[in-house]
């Protein structure tokens, strides 16, 4: 019977590839289709995103002089320059300590809330957690602007406090580094609150219950009990506001007022104004190898957590 | 192999997924007549929900072949094969109507509007839900879903109506009345059906035939009566029902019992010799004995006392009956007894337990 | 483990309170630039005071005139909702491939759909403009268009995927049993049960899109520039209340998108 030989031989063969002739055909189909159906996403994404990147940092290698003008080359010199130049490692250094001090400040004030919407009973926990996520789906372009509004020096902080009289003259709150740390922290608290919800899943109450029944304070379980715990959350929310805060562009361009230079406001000084490309993309790389070096411990720690 | 008379054939059917492990299904026979209903039962994994699928169309077999009507349907694709299946889930679209629902397999066949409308409202009222047409699938009970799963898989006369473990989902008592309701409708509309569970109830009180699967292959194939009362193997024995399994010598063949059953004696290891019954020529072997709880009778080791000679290890009362399990060397016993007009039995009583000849069945399966 | 002795609970209520007024002030600050604006619309006083003068409506009556902001809005809705629907024909085919399919290397390409949302904006941006240039599509809707498809693809991606992990893959199998093929189970069935988390994500991608304008003030300021461009060159002029009667209506714009998703399948899934 030839059902028989058909056995015979795939066990000959050792039944490494699917032997049926309609399991080959359909394994043949389902290839074609899960190709067909991921080419529109691989070409979208090509022209979209590897051409540019890929040409980016090919260009990060030409030698630039300015107003357009491209030489064709294949040097490092272009990446090292802003390296041995003193005003970019201001800068790089600016982009740096804005990262670190508004991650540092948005989990501060991010805490309580992601504190708040792990522990709450509440039925309007879900209204609460949409809320605080709200804002991330508002232009940053408008909420820098809000925060324009609020802290220039003409602005209702400074107007409000002269009017009840408690400062004669206005305080420095905008255009510069102070007024950009201020709107990085509210731009990106949903951000950090998000991470933060996310990373607090060992958190209970009633392991704080349970702490504070065997006699510890309050502050005492927060100390021994609660910091802890949330400690992977408030780690991955840092870093994600930093990655975040020093590629920012558009609340150090309109809060700094052109007084606050980094990395990502030379770039655009670069390319739209200077028209120095290759130096431009030289930035962009240097940007990118900040940022992904952050992304890279970011995700090793995630790994890390998840697997615990 | 009769295969020009059966529903459904199934040839040396194998499905198997590398080549480190042992096939989910491993050259499967089987044929079913028309308008039988086949229960596929056996533990999980053992092979009954792949068969199962392979016969939909929606896993590809390794080897072999499924013949429907004498027609070879192996390479025909799912949706060409005419079939009807209840899932375990029910699957019914949430984004339909229940109407919706059953018309579907009558709209990808192209049926005109006043026959899907018919045949649809015929099908629920089959169901007895016609009253639900209009309504969403989610607000219904879990036995609602089921019905419109069973009305959605018959009102396009499938070849085979094919059932993966359809009552698993539901609670105990449900579950039994939907036993006798899908058996009903089943009769009345004659659909050829495989059924794929692990319940050996439903399975002895809807089949017509049982295939008992083990290990990706059919350890036994046969009437629910055949299956209780002459299992093949000592797994098979195990599965359905609770059995008392024990290893004994087969020593001589006695007279015909008719049924295809001669007597034997037998004798347990230490323990002496006893009468069983089996198919004949098994003379001179060992295999094992099987004798059910409710057929072994325990009682006080007096000076009459016949049969093995053991003590009492535990006893659980459940009302009715009380059960005993009784020590015996290096078998336990567990016999099951009627609570009325029994001398009761205590933990630690010497006890001896035995049974009639006729209730004792050699298996055919060699021991290894 | 009801651990709640009564002098301990008495004496939590102080803390819990001064707790919550912290929660309080968190959620006032995060909220505070959006409120502000919103006051602000209805000040009668060109410049910035505190606390607001008479109340108008005439930032909004003036808001149809100024024709830089009716321009910018027409860009801005032709790029994003034709970038919205790009993503989504590209997005849901491949998030299908990779739920439903088996292949080599599916975990690299998961990562790898993701990975605009890890690469910072202004640096694809300046690819993008090196690209663009050379072969004249910036300052076209088709540049704005290409510039906006890797960073809302992955939103799609992301709800399309949830969404079909959470579908029941056997409504599928039953479609295909009753005689439909591939396509017709597609169109008839998974896609319909999978529509709130594909709507959710196309949503997110148009919002993202509209809200945009990093990349937009890169690949088209001078010439297409879109609505986030004309607020950020305004804003960067002057701080007064000329904009905030616009940017309340993009507030309530993304309010509503937020409700939109919230009830599709929750916010905090969605951007996740």
């Amino acid at each position: 019977m030839s059902t028989t030989q058909a056995i015979s031989t795939r066990e000959a063969s050792g039944r490494a590839k699917p032997t049926g002739t309609q399991e080959r055909r359909t394994a043949r189909r389902n290839r074609l289709t899960s190709g067909g159906l991921l080419v529109p996403a691989l070409i979208g994404l090509t022209i979209s995103f590897i051409v540019p990147m890929l040409w980016m940092i090919r260009m990060a290698f030409n030698e630039g002089a300015g107003s357009g003008v491209v030489i064709e080359t294949f040097t490092l010199q272009t990446i090292l320059d802003p390296l041995t130049d003193s005003y970019y490692w201001w800068v790089i250094w600016n982009t740096f300590s804005m990262g670190v001090i508004s991650a540092t400040l948005c989990i501060i004030v991010s805490y309580p809330i992601a504190l708040f919407l792990t522990r709450t009973m509440s039925r309007w926990k879900g209204i609460l957690i949409a809320i605080a996520l709200a804002p991330l789906l508002t232009s940053d372009v408008v909420r820098t602007y809000g925060w324009m509004v609020i802290l220039s020096n003409d602005g209702i902080l400074n107007t409000a406090l002269m009017n009840l009289g408690i400062i004669s003259s206005p305080l420095q709150l905008a255009n510069n580094m102070s007024g950009v740390i201020i709107g990085l922290v509210q731009i990106f608290m949903p951000y950090a609150i998000l991470a933060m919800i996310s990373g607090f899943g060992r958190l209970s109450p009633q392991l704080e219950e349970a702490a504070s029944s065997l006699g510890a304070n309050r502050f005492t379980t927060f100390l021994r009990i609660t910091l802890p715990l949330s400690l992977p959350g408030i780690l991955t929310a840092f870093l994600l506001v930093f990655v975040l805060s020093i590629s920012t562009f558009v609340t150090p361009r309109l809060l700094g007022g052109g007084v606050v230079q980094v990395l990502a406001t030379s770039i655009y000084d670069q390319t739209t104004e200077l028209l120095n490309w290759p130096f431009a993309a030289a930035l962009a790389v240097i940007l990118l190898i900040l940022f992904g070096t952050v992304v890279g411990l970011y995700q090793a720690l995630t790994k890390k957590l998840e697997g615990e | 192999m009769n295969t020009l008379e059966s529903k459904l054939s199934l040839v040396g059917l194998t499905k198997s997924y590398a080549s480190s492990i042992p096939p989910a299904v491993d050259r499967l026979d089987m044929d079913v007549e028309d308008g039988h209903l086949v229960a596929l039962l056996g533990p999980s994994g053992c092979g009954k929900t792949t068969t199962l699928r392979m016969v939909a169309g929606l896993l590809d077999p390794s080897a072999g072949r499924i013949m429907v009507d004498g027609q070879n349907i192996t390479n025909t694709p799912v949706h060409k094969r005419g079939m009807g299946m209840v899932f375990q889930s029910y699957a019914l679209f949430p984004h339909m109507n229940v109407a919706e629902n059953v018309s579907f397999g009558l709209q990808m066949r192209k049926r005109p509007k006043q026959d899907q409308e018919r045949l649809v409202q015929q099908a629920l009222e089959m169901v007895q839900l016609d009253h639900l047409a209009k309504r969403r699938t989610k607000a219904l009970s879990g036995g609602q879903q089921q019905r419109i799963a069973l009305a959605r898989a018959l009102v396009v006369e499938p070849t085979l109506l094919l059932l993966d473990e359809p009552l698993s989902n539901l609670d105990a008592k449900l579950r039994e009345t939907m036993r006798t309701e899908i058996r009903q409708i089943q009769q009345r509309t004659g659909a050829t059906t495989l059924f794929v569970t692990h319940d050996q109830d439903e399975a002895l009180d809807m089949a017509d035939r049982i295939a008992v699967m083990n290990g990706g292959l059919i350890e036994q194939f046969g009437s629910p009566r055949d299956i209780y009362e002459r299992p093949r193997t000592r797994f098979v024995a195990n599965f359905i029902g609770r059995a008392n399994l024990i290893q004994a010598s087969i020593d001589a063949e006695g007279e015909d019992q008719g049924e295809g059953l001669v007597q034997y004696q037998i004798s347990v290891a230490d323990h002496g010799r006893f009468l069983a019954v089996g198919e004949p020529g098994m003379a001179g072997t060992t295999r094992h004995v099987l004798v059910r709880p409710h057929r072994l009778r325990a009682g006080p080791s007096g000076s009459d006392a016949e049969g093995l000679r053991g003590s009492v290890e535990s006893t659980s009362y459940t009302g009715d009956s009380i059960s005993y399990r009784v020590r015996v060397g290096e078998d336990l016993f567990t016999a099951e007894m009627l609570t009325a007009g029994q001398d009761q039995l205590r933990v630690g009583d010497e006890a001896a337990v035995s049974w009639k000849a006729s209730d004792a069945l050699v298996l055919p399966e060699e021991v290894s | 483990m009801s651990a709640e002795p009564v002098p301990f609970k008495a004496r939590t209520n102080i803390g819990r309170l001064a707790f919550l007024l912290i929660v309080l002030a968190s959620y006032l600050f995060l909220a505070a630039p959006l409120v502000i604006i919103f006051v602000m619309s209805f000040n009668g006083n060109q410049y910035l005071s505190w606390p607001p003068e008479n109340f108008t409506l005439d930032w909004y009556r003036v808001l149809p005139e100024q024709s830089q902001f009716i321009e910018g809005l027409q860009t801005t809705l032709i790029t994003a909702s034709s970038s919205t629907a790009l993503v989504l024909l590209c997005g849901v085919p491949a998030a299908l491939a990779l739920n439903r399919y088996e292949f080599r290397g599916k975990g690299a390409l998961s990562a790898f759909f993701l990975s605009p949302l890890l690469v910072p904006t202004i640096v694809l941006a300046v690819g993008l403009v090196l690209i663009l240039g050379p072969i004249g599509l910036t300052n076209t809707y088709l540049g704005i268009i290409i510039g906006h498809f890797a960073i809302t693809f992955p939103y799609i991606i992301r709800t399309t995927l949830m969404a079909l992990l959470t579908s029941d893959t056997s409504c599928e199998e039953a479609a295909r049993v009753l005689g439909a093929g591939r396509f017709t189970v597609f169109r008839r069935v998974t896609l319909p049960i999978i529509a709130p988390g594909v709507i959710a994500g196309g949503v997110i991608a148009f919002i993202v899109s509209f809200d945009e304008a990093v990349i937009s003030l890169f690949v088209a300021e001078s010439g297409r520039p879109t609505l986030p461009v004309h607020v950020l060159r305004y804003v960067e002029q002057s701080a007064d209340a000329a904009v905030a009667a616009l940017s309340v209506i993009l507030i309530l714009f993304s309010l509503l998108i937020v409700i939109i998703v919230e009830r599709l399948m929750g916010l905090r899934t969605a951007l996740r």
